[in-house]
């Protein structure tokens, strides 16, 4: 009798770690960032992250859980590649109440766009027309280069407002990109940085 | 020594058990990752069957504060046409604007994509592709002339059901107009001819 007790009190609790597992994976967090299930398949590139495989057919069944959790529609692989950056280029949280300069190179893609969404993705309200640059409307620096400035109040040249005292992310898009999904490792050196300028 | 060996014997005893939770755990955890594309009732088909009818080319709001799904790119307008294989093959139509940047993605019922392209796809600026089970397949190829190569891209969906999402890029946000017409310029729809 103790011992079906046991038994039962056992598979109770194996159940309940098991679903807490599911639950960690699919759930977005502020320290991780995404999903623990994302980590499978993503790639840093500074302080982007990608996830590649999401737009294939070989998504892998933890990346498919996500989404199914939170009805992302990601770009297929031929559309583009995506990158999410919550932390600077040093490796410190994006706080709103700094301003960020992103500048440097992007990989070669026929377009691309950069975004300041808030943590879960959605355009934040109270932040104006502007919610991003596409590679089209910048302006560009006379050797090709550009500047984007992050900050919450109006800034010279390409400035991309954020909301005063919300958090925010960075994305950014390559559409039809020549980038492969297996070809990470030369990703890095032609990521822009994220630099953190002054704050209040 | 004896204290030892009976707490060696303890733990000896309920290292079984221990081995049983995370087994139990193990198998509980996997089998609710894979099922949690056919149960999650907030999915992207779940949002795109809320958003628009079967087999007629839609066009979405622009990802804007407080609407559109997680991590849209507001630089574009997006369309959405979903379909149902089981009333017949579908077709998408379309003839694109030289050097407009299209997105179209292919997805199943549990949002998996399975076929992605852009513009750059499309022969003589046009783009005509037809969506089948491997069935309908089967009954289209057999009924091809013999000898000509069919026009069209033919592609098998993994599910009867799912969804075409289509993205047009406007460049400037004075565009944004250009690139809503680009979208409902496309045709999605059940293929006449081919109507069982």
């Amino acid at each position: 009798m103790l011992h079906i007790l046991k038994m039962i009190v056992i598979a109770a609790a194996g159940v309940a770690l098991g679903l807490a597992a599911t639950f960690v994976s699919v759930e977005r967090s502020q320290n991780l960032g995404q999903g623990a299930g994302l980590w499978f398949g993503a790639v840093k590139a500074g302080p982007w992250t990608g996830w590649p495989k999401t737009g294939t057919r070989d998504a892998d069944p933890y990346a498919r859980a996500f989404f199914a959790r939170t009805g992302e529609t990601p770009l297929g692989i031929t559309e583009g590649l995506s990158f999410i950056a919550r932390q600077d280029s040093r490796g410190a949280w994006l706080e709103p109440r700094c301003d960020y300069l992103v500048s440097g190179a992007v990989p070669p893609a026929r377009y691309w766009t950069l975004s300041a969404l808030d943590p879960d993705g959605h355009i934040p309200p109270g932040g104006g027309e502007r919610h991003g640059f596409t590679s089209s409307e910048l302006l560009r620096k006379s050797d090709g280069g550009f500047e984007i400035r992050i900050a919450a109040s109006a800034r010279p040249g390409n400035w991309l407002p954020v909301v005063s005292g919300q958090p925010f992310l960075l994305m950014l898009r390559l559409y039809d990109t020549s980038l492969s999904a297996n070809a990470f490792s030369v990703v890095e050196r032609v990521m822009p940085s994220i630099a953190r300028e002054a704050c209040r | 020594m004896k204290g030892r060996e009976l707490l060696g014997a303890a733990a000896f005893a309920t290292l079984p058990w221990v081995a049983g939770c995370l087994v139990v755990a193990g198998i509980v955890h996997l089998a609710s990752i894979f099922i949690m594309p056919q149960l999650a009732p907030r999915d992207a088909f779940a949002r795109m069957s809320a958003a628009a009818p079967l087999h007629r080319q839609t066009l979405l709001p622009v990802a804007a504060p407080g609407s559109g799904g997680p991590f849209e790119d507001p630089a574009f307008a997006q369309g959405l046409c979903r379909y149902d294989l089981s009333q017949g093959p579908v077709r998408v139509r379309a003839t694109l604007v030289p050097d407009a940047l299209m997105l179209m993605s292919f997805h199943g019922r549990q949002g998996q994509i399975y076929y992605s392209m852009t513009d750059r796809s499309a022969t003589r600026g046009k783009l005509d592709v037809l969506l089948v089970t491997r069935r309908q397949l089967d009954v289209v190829e057999a009924n091809d002339p013999e000898d000509e190569l069919p026009q069209d891209l033919r592609i098998i969906t993994p599910t009867l059901e799912g969804f075409v999402l289509f993205r047009a890029l406007a460049e400037f946000p004075g565009e944004m107009e250009d690139a809503k017409k680009r979208i409902q310029s496309i045709f999605c729809g059940l293929d006449k001819d081919l109507r069982p």
